[in-house]
């Protein structure tokens, strides 16, 4: 069930360029193939979640979009400009969040984000206001060292985005994370797609990327397994159908009642016309379930 | 490569620079050495010994003690004013000559003269002082010294104190420590906790980073070198041309840590790399405090060609177009290494992204 290619079509900016245009690309530790003809679109807007486990290529794939490494085959357009040929200006308009929490200890969180805005050449920048949208505004002048992990994390992201950034690559956004913070997190992340950066986000958390992403890509081994919109892979994977619970006297009943199934709106009107109703739940498949499907084995 | 960005770069490091124990180290370092080793040796290149003097007679004294060449003879108003100086130890010595003091020992009486000795001089000083004035009183009262004394030099002429060839171990340990050290620990600590790569992924590149943590270096090692010198009278009235020198010699130690930094992949490698090839580093200082080895062994360690140059002209005086032809090497050396650097950080650059 290998995908050769995927081409998803959103909608792109105004000229018909997709942000992030990625076409068969591979690349190899030595003798081993670690991205092998991955091809994916993400437009102006878009939140592209990367699913995949643990040495699928995801980073790798990340790196070749950052500049770090070279595509052996293939080739990387953004924003309309060639990876790695025109990588100083495409780096420009990159936000990159990494899963290593790769700040600097000793400096304060304000000054972090300071030294960065210069790097990308952002004048008169002022940190206060991202960081009070990453929820540090009372830590502006502490030193990163005396930071929670989680503070650090929301601080990777703060620093991600002090040149507004056209591209945002995310890897582990929300790890280490309270749910609270992370709730944050993804709102921010919104708010960028919305304001028009398209987003690349790895994720082992599925919930978040079902949440957050117009098109999810399952990656294993290299390869890209599908693309798709979460609805449409739990539509063509998945079975809907209705949990309902009933009391009878002592015993507790339970009806799995498949939603596709004829005659299953008879059964659920009489079941939940019964005495002792207790509770009627929804279910689908989750993108967990459709990856394993995909994969042949989990996310971790 | 864009200057502006190596220049934040330094910036950087020069804001880090108070919370670094490394800088702390590399500023205290010249201090340090300079203490143990005046409290060991004695002060390298001892200034001669001052003596104050009060005339309130015109006495030939005077005159005759500015003429000495080992000894700085300053007049001074009064005796009072002398005292105070004698005290506060801007002179050795004081000696105060009252009126009629030559007519007084011409005449074979025995006036008091009074003669005031520092508390902080040293006890080679007073005898030198001493002995030198008793010479000068009995110049003046014609009288004959009771023995000839004939000196014969013996030894080596060229034999220059142990204290004066531990100049270059200042001078390196000085420079060494801002120049090689620094940069190479700051890349690893950067490569180590990945802050690098998040540079990395900005429009900056590892040329703007090199720079901006090279110049740093060359500059903080450059001042060091600055200081060690004069905190030990090391100048030889020549400081342009001994600045200049140490600032080739940072450049060259500054390149040769970038090249260890950006190849050691954890600071127990860097360390070890040094304790291995510390050794090549301070070569030339163990043929300096060593003269009596083959001389000619050294000028195969880069660092001979520009601490060789500062020892020349501090200890013997040589001008800058004396050790030109050692500079020039040394400059030839920076600029052979500057591609060495460049391939390595290439290298490093790739593998800091092939590594997870």
């Amino acid at each position: 069930m290998i995908a050769d290619n995927y081409r998803v079509t959103t909608p792109s900016n105004p000229a018909g360029i997709p942000a992030i245009d990625v076409d068969d690309i591979r690349f190899s530790y030595g003798d081993t193939l670690a991205v092998e003809d991955v091809s994916f679109t993400v437009a102006p807007g878009e939140i592209l979640g990367f699913l995949g486990p643990n040495g699928a290529g995801k980073s790798t794939t990340i790196k070749m979009l950052t500049g770090q490494l070279s595509p052996e085959a293939g080739k990387i357009s953004i924003l309309g400009m060639d990876m790695p040929g025109q990588r100083e200006k495409i780096q420009g308009r990159l936000g990159v969040c990494f899963e290593e929490k790769n700040l600097y200890l000793s400096m304060t969180g304000s000054e972090n984000l300071k030294f960065f805005a210069k790097l990308f050449g952002v004048n008169e920048f002022a940190p206060e206001p991202l960081m009070e949208r990453v929820g540090l505004s009372t830590r502006l002048d502490d030193r990163v060292s005396e930071y929670s992990k989680g503070m650090r994390q929301r601080l990777m992201l703060a620093r991600s985005l002090v040149n507004t950034p056209d591209v945002l690559l995310l890897d582990e956004p929300t790890a280490a994370l309270d749910p609270v913070s992370a709730i944050g997190v993804r709102d921010i992340i919104r708010e960028e797609a919305a304001r028009g950066a398209a987003v690349l986000l790895t994720t082992h958390d599925m919930h978040e990327a079902d949440d957050l992403s117009d098109h999810v890509a399952f990656i294993n081994q290299g390869k890209i397994l599908t693309i798709d919109t979460p609805e449409n892979l739990k539509l063509k994977h998945g079975t809907r159908s209705v949990r309902i619970r009933s009391r009878h006297g002592d015993d507790i009943d339970e009806q799995v009642i498949p939603l596709d199934d004829e005659g299953a709106e008879d059964r659920i009107r009489d079941a939940v016309s019964t005495e002792g109703l207790m509770t009627i739940h929804t279910e689908e498949a989750t993108l967990e379930d459709i990856f394993v499907e995909y994969a042949g084995r989990g996310l971790t | 490569m864009s200057l502006q960005r190596s220049w934040y770069v330094f910036g950087r490091e020069l804001k880090l620079s108070p919370r670094s124990p490394l800088v702390f180290f590399a500023i205290a370092m010249p201090f340090l050495i300079t203490f143990l080793i005046s409290s060991v040796f004695g002060s390298l290149f001892d200034v001669n010994p001052r003596l104050g003097v009060v005339d309130e007679g015109d006495s030939a004294i005077t005159a005759a003690a500015q003429q000495l060449d080992g000894v700085d003879t300053t007049v001074v108003p009064d005796a009072g004013t002398l005292k105070a100086r004698v005290e506060a130890h801007d002179f050795d010595a004081g000696l105060v000559l009252p009126a009629g003091f030559d007519t007084a020992v011409r005449s074979g009486e025995t006036p008091d003269l009074q003669f005031y000795i520092s508390g902080e001089s040293l006890a080679s000083t007073r005898v030198i002082l001493a002995v030198t004035t008793i010479d000068l009183v009995r110049g003046v009262a014609g009288d004959q010294p009771p023995v000839t004394v004939v000196v014969t030099p013996v030894g080596d002429e060229d034999f220059v104190p142990i204290s004066d060839r531990l100049l270059p171990t200042m001078v390196i340990y000085a420079v060494m420590i801002a120049a090689l050290f620094l940069p190479a620990a700051s890349l690893v600590d950067e490569r180590e906790k990945r802050t690098l790569d998040a540079v990395l992924v900005t429009p900056a590149t590892i040329t703007d980073v090199l720079v901006g943590k090279g110049t740093f270096a060359v500059i903080l090692a450059t001042i060091m070198g600055v200081v060690t010198l004069a905190l030990n009278n090391a100048f030889a009235g020549q400081p342009g041309t001994m600045t200049l020198i140490l600032f080739i010699g940072s450049v060259m130690l500054m390149l040769m840590g970038l090249a260890l930094g950006l190849w050691a992949k954890d600071v127990t490698t860097l360390y070890t790399a040094i304790k291995a090839g510390g050794i090549v580093i301070f070569l030339p200082v163990l043929f300096t405090l060593f003269p009596g080895l083959p001389q000619w062994i050294p000028k195969f360690v880069p660092t001979y060609y520009f601490l060789q140059p500062i020892y020349d002209i501090a200890i013997h005086g040589d001008t800058f177009a004396d050790v030109l032809p050692e500079v020039l090497i040394a400059v030839a050396i920076c600029i052979a290494l500057v591609p060495l650097v460049a391939w390595v950080a290439k290298r490093s650059e790739h593998e800091l992204a092939i590594t997870v």
